[in-house]
C-alpha cells in the first residue's frame, strides 16, 4: 500500500489515512474527476490546487461522501479510510460524516446560538450523555478553534451575529465537536478579509496535531504556507502529488509548473 | 333596456375615427408633414367619443332604476303611505313594478294602477332621453375632434394621455372596491348600532335574531349577543386546523425532503386538485358522508352526536386546507439555503435530523405565516359550514356540539327578506365587518412575517 | 488571541466517539423511519379523502344520469280535451284515464284509487301531453304513445334505491303500488333512457322533471359579464402598475389593496354587492348581471397578479430593442410585450373564471337561489347558478335531489377539470423558453 506513488519522499513518518484509486465521478454525463489515485497522510495538512473548475472540490467532497446529496452524480473507484472502502455499500453516511469534518467555502453558521452550534454534532451522534460534559465539548472546541475567549461570555447569542471570521472560526469548531479524524476544508479562507484569513491559517496549523486536514485553496501562496503535501488538478486529473516545497520549487510535470507560475490558471 | 344608445355611440365612434384618418391623409397627401400617425388622430376621435360617452351611460343604467323609483314613491297620492314600515313601502313598489311588467295579482287599488301607467311613462321617457343625450353628445364629440385635426396637432400624445388615463382608472378600481367594502359596511353597522348597543354585540352571549315581522307574531325578542357566534367560528376553525396543520406539514416535509420523483409527480396533482374543489361541493360531501359517519361512529360508541357537528364542518374544512398549508410549507422549506442543509449533513445529522433541527426552525416564519393565512382562510369560509354547522348559536367549546357560525348568520339573516331598516339584516353587515377587520388583520400580520424572513435569506 | 491548547487527542477517544456514533445510529435511524411513516401516513390521509370524495359523488350521481320512463297508449278524449279550449283542458283526467287501462281491476272513480294508480306518472306528464296536443290538434280522438318520465319514488324503486325487502311501513312505495309498477314493467312499457332532461330542464319541485338549464344559463351570463369586465380592467390596472407607474406611495398603496382584496373572504363581496349594487344602485335582484360584476370584483386580483408576472417574465432585451427603434413606451408596452405575454394573461384568466365558476356565497347573498322554474331569457332576469342551484338541492328532503345533486357537482367538476385543462395546455403549446 506504501508504494506505487510517484515523487513520494516522507517528511515525517506519517501513516495513510485515506486512500484513493482511480476515482471518476460523473455529473449526469460529464466526466468531472478523471482516474484520481491518491494517499492522503494522517496528522498532515494536504492542500489541493489547481485553476477553477478543475475539480477540486468535487473531489474533496467525495472524502465525506456529499456527493451523495446531489442526484445526478455518480461516483466510481475506490476510496478507503483507514483501510475501509467508505462506498462499501454497508457503510452508512451518517456515520462517515462523523469521523469526517467538513467546513465549507462561506460560513454557514445555524441560525441558533453559537453554543448549540457547537453542540449540535455531539448531541445528534450521542456523544455528551450528561450536559457538563456537552459543556466541555463545548468549550474544547471553541478553544481548538481560537473563539473561546471571543465566545465565553456570549454563548447563548446568535451564530449568525459574529463577524465573518468569527462565524468560519464558529464553523471549524462545529465540525471538529464530533472529534473527527480528518477535516476537510473547501476554500475556507476565501470570503474572508486578510486578517480573518492569517486567524484561520494559525488554526490549521494547530489542528494538524490532531486531525488529518485536506484543504481545497486557489491561493498557492496559502497552500506554501500551510500544508505539507500538495496535489495539483487540472481538467477533472491529479497531474502531480507530493512535498509541499518540491511542488512549488521543482514540479515535474509542465504543466504543474504552467500553474506555478502563473501560466496557466 | 333598449341597445340603441350602444349602437349610436358605436356608429359615432366609427364615424368619428374614418372621419380624423381621413383628414390626417388629406393633410399627408398635401405635403406636410404630420406629427402622429392619421391612425392616432382617428383614435383620438374615437377614444374621446367612447369614453366619456360610454361613462355617462354606464352611470345611467346603473342609477336609472333608483331615481326613477324616487319619482314614483313621490308621486303618490299624498296619504297613502302613511305609517307604513319602510318593508311595506318597498313591497308597494315591488307590486306597481310588476303591475308595470304586466303580472297582475288580483285587484289592485286604482292609485296602483295609476302609479303602474306613470311608472311606463318614466321609463319610456328616460329611455328617449338617453338616446338623445347620447347621440348629441357624440356628435358634438365628433365635430369637435375633426377640428382639432392639423399637421401640427400631437395625436399620438393626446391618445396615450387618455390611454395612461384609462390604464390608471383601471388600477384605481381595486381602491374603489375596498372603499366600497368599508363604507358599505360601515355604514350599516353604524345603524345596527343605533339599534343594537355595540357592548350587547360584542360582549352579549344570547343570539336569537328572530325578529317578529307583523305584531301578531310570536317569536323570542330579537338578542344579538354576538359572543356564542365567535365562539363557534373560533371551535370550528380549530378543528380545521387541527387536522389540516400536521397533515399539511408533515406531507410538506415528506414530499420536500424524502419522496421519489414519482411519488412527488403523483401526490402533487392530487393535492391541486382538493384545492380546485369547490366549497360548495365539499360542504354537499360533509353533509352527504361525514357527517352521517361522524354520527354513526359516535352512537356505537355511546355518545349522543348531532347531525351538523363542529367536528363535521370543520373537520371537512381541514380537509380543504391540506393543500394551502403543504404548498405554503413547502415553499418556506425549499426557501431555506443550501448552504445550511449541506452544514447539517456534513456533521453526520441524518435526514430526518437535518429537517427537524436545522431546516424547520429555519423556515418557521414562512410556516407560521401560511398556517395564519390558513386561519384567516378557516374563518371566512362560508359554504362548508352553512351546510354542515348549525344555526342555533350555542356557547360551547365541545366539538360535538352543533355550533354555529359568523359566515352562517351572515348568509341565514340575508336570505329571504332583506329590509334594510331591519336588525336582523344590519346585524349581517355588523357581523362582516367584524369578519372583515379580522381577517385584515391577520393578513397583513401574517404577509409581515413572511416578508421579513424573506429578507432574512436574500 | 489564540490559547495553545496543549490538548492532544488520544487514540482512546477516537474510539470512544466512534463507539457512541455507532450505538446512536439505531436509534437515530428509527426515528428517521418514524418521521417518514408520518410522513406516508399524512399523504395516504390526503389522497384517500380525495378517492372518498369522488367515489361518493360518482356512486350516489351516476344514477341521475338515467331517468326511469314509462310508455303508455293514451286516448286523447274529444270530451275531456275540446279543440275550442286549447290550451286548457282536462289533461290529468285523459291521463288517469288511460293508466286506468293497465289496471282492469282499479275502481277508477274512487277518487284516491284513481290518484295513486296515476302517481306511477310524472306531475309533468300532463303538462308534455298538452304540449304535444297544442302543437298538433290533430291529435284530439286518436289514441297515441306517451313516454314521460315516471315519479321520483317509482324512479327509485326501478334503480334500485327502494329496496324491496325492508318492510312496508318504512318504505315509500307499498306492496300494492309495487305490485302494480312490476305489470308495467313485464309489458315492456318500463324503459330508462338517459336523462337529458338534466341538462334540457328548468328545476323544477319533482326531481324527475329538475333539470340544471336554468342554472347553467345564468352561470353563463354570470361568467360572461365578469369576464367582459374583469379581464380588461384586470389588464388595464397590471400593465400600468407594472410598467408606468412610478415607484411612490401611492403605488405601493394600490399593490397593497390589490393583495388585501385576494385575500377578503368572498361572503364580503356579497355584502358588498347587496349593500351597493342592489341597495344603492337598485339593480334587479338575483340578475345574472350583478353576480357577474360581484363575480368580477372577486377576480379581478387574480387576474392583475397573473398578468404582472406574465409581463414581467417578457425579457428587458426585448423591450430595448422596441425601445432602440424609436417606439414609445406605450407602443412598446401594447405592440411588442403584451403580445409575448399573452399565453400567460390567458392561463391566469382562465383559472380565475374557474374559481369564479365555483363561487357560491356571494351569489347567494344576491338572491341566486331562488326558486326559479324557468330559464332566464337575458342577464337581467332572475335565475340561478350551478353552484347555488347545488346548494338548494342539497337542501332538498326528496331522496330523489340527493342523486341529482351529486349529478349537478359532477357537470360543474366536468366544467372545471375542463377549463383548467384548457388554461394547462396554453401554457404548454404557447410558451415559449426565451
Amino acid at each position: 500500500m506504501k508504494d506505487n506513488l510517484e515523487g513520494r519522499k516522507l517528511v515525517n513518518q506519517m501513516d495513510v489515512k485515506i486512500e484513493t484509486r482511480d476515482v471518476q465521478v460523473f455529473y449526469g454525463d460529464t466526466h468531472a474527476i478523471k482516474d484520481v489515485s491518491v494517499d492522503i497522510l494522517d496528522k498532515t495538512v494536504t492542500a489541493f490546487i489547481g485553476p477553477s473548475g478543475c475539480g477540486k472540490s468535487t473531489f474533496l467532497r467525495c472524502i465525506n461522501r456529499m456527493n451523495d446529496t446531489i442526484p445526478i452524480a455518480r461516483v466510481e473507484g475506490t476510496l478507503m479510510l483507514d483501510g475501509e472502502d467508505i462506498y462499501h455499500s454497508g457503510i452508512d453516511p451518517v456515520q462517515l460524516r462523523a469521523k469526517v469534518g467538513m467546513v465549507f467555502q462561506k460560513p454557514n453558521p445555524f441560525p441558533k446560538s453559537i453554543y448549540d452550534n457547537v453542540a449540535y454534532g455531539p448531541r445528534i451522534h450521542g456523544l455528551a450523555p450528561t450536559k457538563a460534559d456537552l459543556d466541555v465539548i463545548v468549550e474544547k472546541s471553541l478553544r481548538r478553534a481560537a473563539l473561546w475567549d471571543e465566545a465565553k461570555d456570549r454563548l447563548q447569542e446568535p451564530g449568525t451575529g459574529l463577524s465573518g471570521g468569527q462565524q468560519q472560526r464558529l464553523c471549524i469548531a462545529r465540525a471538529v465537536a464530533t472529534e473527527p479524524e480528518v477535516l476537510l476544508m473547501d476554500e475556507p479562507c476565501s470570503a474572508l478579509d486578510p486578517i480573518a484569513t492569517a486567524q484561520v491559517e494559525e488554526l490549521i496549523d494547530e489542528l494538524r496535531e490532531n486531525f488529518s486536514v485536506v484543504i481545497v485553496t486557489h491561493s498557492m501562496q496559502q497552500a506554501a504556507r500551510v500544508s505539507q503535501k500538495t496535489a495539483f488538478f487540472h481538467l477533472g486529473n491529479l497531474v502531480e502529488y507530493g512535498d509541499t516545497d518540491t511542488i512549488f520549487t521543482n514540479p515535474v510535470d509542465p504543466r504543474t509548473e504552467s500553474y506555478i507560475t502563473g501560466r496557466i490558471g | 333596456m333598449t341597445l340603441a344608445p350602444f349602437v349610436i355611440l358605436l356608429l359615432a365612434a366609427i364615424v368619428g375615427y374614418a372621419i380624423n384618418v381621413k383628414s390626417a391623409r388629406t393633410i399627408r397627401n398635401g405635403g406636410a408633414r404630420l406629427h402622429s400617425l392619421s391612425s392616432f388622430h382617428g383614435l383620438y376621435s374615437l377614444l374621446l367619443v367612447i369614453v366619456p360617452v360610454l361613462t355617462l351611460v354606464l352611470v345611467w343604467i346603473a342609477v336609472e332604476g333608483a331615481v326613477i323609483n324616487r319619482i314614483l314613491m313621490a308621486s303618490l297620492p299624498v296619504g297613502v303611505l302613511e305609517g307604513l314600515g319602510s318593508g311595506q313601502v318597498q313591497l308597494i313598489g315591488a307590486e306597481i313594478r310588476s303591475i308595470a311588467g304586466g303580472r297582475v295579482f288580483g285587484t289592485p287599488e286604482d292609485w296602483k294602477l295609476e302609479a303602474a301607467e306613470r311608472l311606463i311613462n318614466y321609463r319610456e321617457t328616460a329611455a328617449w332621453l338617453l338616446v338623445g343625450v347620447v347621440a348629441v353628445l357624440s356628435l358634438a364629440i365628433v365635430v369637435f375632434a375633426r377640428s382639432r385635426v392639423s399637421a401640427a396637432f400631437r395625436a399620438r400624445q393626446r391618445v396615450e394621455h387618455i390611454v395612461l388615463g384609462l390604464m390608471i382608472a383601471c388600477a384605481v378600481v381595486a381602491i374603489f372596491t375596498t372603499v366600497g367594502i368599508v363604507s358599505a359596511l360601515t355604514f350599516e353597522t353604524v345603524r345596527f348600532f343605533q339599534m343594537v348597543p355595540i357592548t350587547e354585540f360584542l360582549f352579549g352571549t344570547s343570539w336569537e335574531p328572530q325578529i317578529p315581522i307583523r305584531e301578531d307574531q310570536i317569536a323570542a325578542e330579537g338578542a344579538f349577543g354576538a359572543v356564542p357566534v365567535f365562539l363557534g367560528t373560533i371551535v370550528i376553525a380549530s378543528v380545521a386546523l387541527f387536522i389540516a396543520v400536521p397533515v399539511g406539514l408533515m406531507t410538506a416535509i415528506y414530499l420536500n425532503e424524502f419522496a421519489s420523483k414519482k411519488l412527488r409527480s403523483a401526490v402533487k396533482p392530487v393535492l391541486e386538485i382538493l384545492a380546485g374543489v369547490p366549497t360548495v361541493v365539499y360542504g354537499f360531501f360533509a353533509i352527504l358522508t361525514v357527517a352521517p359517519a361522524i354520527r354513526q361512529f359516535g352512537q356505537s360508541l355511546g355518545l349522543d352526536v348531532a347531525s351538523n357537528t363542529a367536528l363535521a364542518a370543520g373537520g371537512v374544512m381541514g380537509i380543504m386546507l391540506i393543500p394551502f398549508i403543504s404548498s405554503f410549507a413547502e415553499d418556506a422549506l425549499s426557501a431555506v439555503p443550501r448552504s445550511l442543509r449541506d452544514g447539517a449533513l456534513a456533521l453526520g445529522a441524518t435526514r430526518a435530523e437535518m429537517v427537524l433541527n436545522v431546516l424547520f426552525p429555519a423556515a418557521i416564519p414562512g410556516i407560521v405565516g401560511g398556517v395564519l393565512l390558513a386561519v384567516s382562510r378557516a374563518i371566512g369560509e362560508t359554504m362548508i359550514v352553512v351546510m354542515a354547522a348549525g344555526l342555533i348559536a350555542k356557547m360551547t367549546i365541545n366539538p360535538l356540539d352543533s355550533v354555529t357560525a359568523v359566515t352562517v348568520q351572515i348568509v341565514t339573516l340575508l336570505i329571504g327578506d332583506t329590509a334594510f331598516d331591519n336588525p336582523k339584516t344590519l346585524a349581517a353587515f355588523a357581523l362582516g365587518m367584524v369578519l372583515f377587520l379580522a381577517t385584515l388583520v391577520i393578513n397583513v400580520f401574517a404577509l409581515r412575517i413572511v416578508r421579513k424572513y424573506r429578507e432574512i435569506y436574500d | 488571541m489564540t490559547d495553545i491548547t496543549p490538548d492532544k487527542v488520544t487514540a482512546g477517544e477516537r474510539k470512544s466517539t466512534a463507539e457512541a456514533v455507532r450505538q446512536s445510529l439505531a436509534r437515530r435511524n428509527r426515528n428517521q423511519v418514524i418521521l417518514q411513516g408520518f410522513g406516508i401516513t399524512a399523504i395516504v390521509f390526503a389522497m384517500s379523502m380525495l378517492l372518498i370524495l369522488v367515489g361518493t359523488l360518482v356512486s350516489t350521481g351516476w344514477q341521475a344520469f338515467t331517468q326511469t320512463h314509462v310508455e303508455i297508449e293514451v286516448f286523447v278524449d274529444p270530451e275531456e280535451i275540446p279543440l275550442e279550449n286549447l290550451p286548457r283542458g282536462g289533461f290529468r283526467d285523459v291521463l288517469s284515464t288511460s293508466m286506468g287501462q293497465y289496471f282492469p281491476e282499479v275502481d277508477m272513480t274512487d277518487r284516491a284509487a284513481a290518484r295513486e294508480v296515476s302517481s306511477i306518472l310524472s306531475n309533468g306528464a300532463q303538462f308534455k301531453l298538452r304540449d304535444m296536443v297544442v302543437a298538433d290538434p290533430e291529435l284530439i280522438g286518436q289514441t297515441i304513445s306517451l313516454k314521460v318520465p315516471t315519479s321520483d319514488p317509482y324512479d327509485q324503486l326501478h334503480k334500485g334505491l327502494i329496496k324491496r325487502d325492508t318492510p312496508e311501513v318504512n318504505r315509500r312505495v307499498k306492496d300494492a303500488e309495487i305490485e302494480r309498477f312490476d305489470r308495467l314493467d313485464e309489458l315492456g312499457l318500463v324503459s330508462k333512457p338517459l336523462n337529458t332532461g338534466l341538462i334540457t330542464n328548468a328545476d323544477s319541485r319533482f326531481p324527475e322533471l329538475a333539470g340544471l338549464k336554468g342554472a347553467l344559463i345564468g352561470s353563463f351570463w354570470a361568467l360572461l359579464t365578469c369576464f367582459v369586465i374583469a379581464f380588461p380592467l384586470g389588464i388595464g390596472a397590471a400593465i400600468y402598475l407594472e410598467e408606468f407607474a412610478p415607484k411612490n406611495r401611492i403605488s405601493d398603496f394600490i399593490e397593497v389593496n390589490i393583495n388585501n382584496l385576494a385575500a377578503v373572504p368572498s361572503v364580503v363581496f356579497g355584502l358588498l354587492a347587496l349593500a351597493v349594487f342592489i341597495g344603492w344602485f337598485g339593480m334587479p335582484r338575483s340578475a345574472p348581471l350583478v353576480g357577474g360584476m360581484t363575480l368580477a370584483l372577486m377576480t379581478l386580483p387574480t387576474i392583475i397578479i397573473a398578468t404582472r408576472a406574465a409581463l414581467k417574465a417578457v425579457p428587458p432585451s426585448i423591450r430595448e430593442a422596441a425601445l432602440g427603434v424609436g417606439a414609445s413606451p406605450q407602443q412598446v408596452v401594447f405592440q411588442h410585450v403584451l403580445p409575448l405575454a399573452m399565453p400567460g394573461i390567458l392561463t391566469g384568466t382562465i383559472i380565475g373564471l374557474a374559481q369564479a365558476l365555483g363561487e357560491t356565497a356571494p351569489l347567494l347573498l344576491i338572491g341566486m337561489n331562488a326558486f326559479i322554474t324557468s330559464a332566464p331569457s337575458s342577464p337581467f332576469d332572475s335565475a340561478t347558478a350551478l353552484p347555488t342551484q347545488i346548494f338548494i338541492w342539497a337542501d332538498s328532503p326528496e331522496r330523489g335531489f340527493v342523486s341529482r345533486t351529486s349529478a349537478a357537482i359532477l357537470v360543474l367538476l366536468g366544467f372545471l377539470i375542463t377549463m383548467n385543462a384548457i388554461a394547462i395546455y396554453l401554457r404548454q403549446r404557447l410558451h415559449k423558453t426565451w
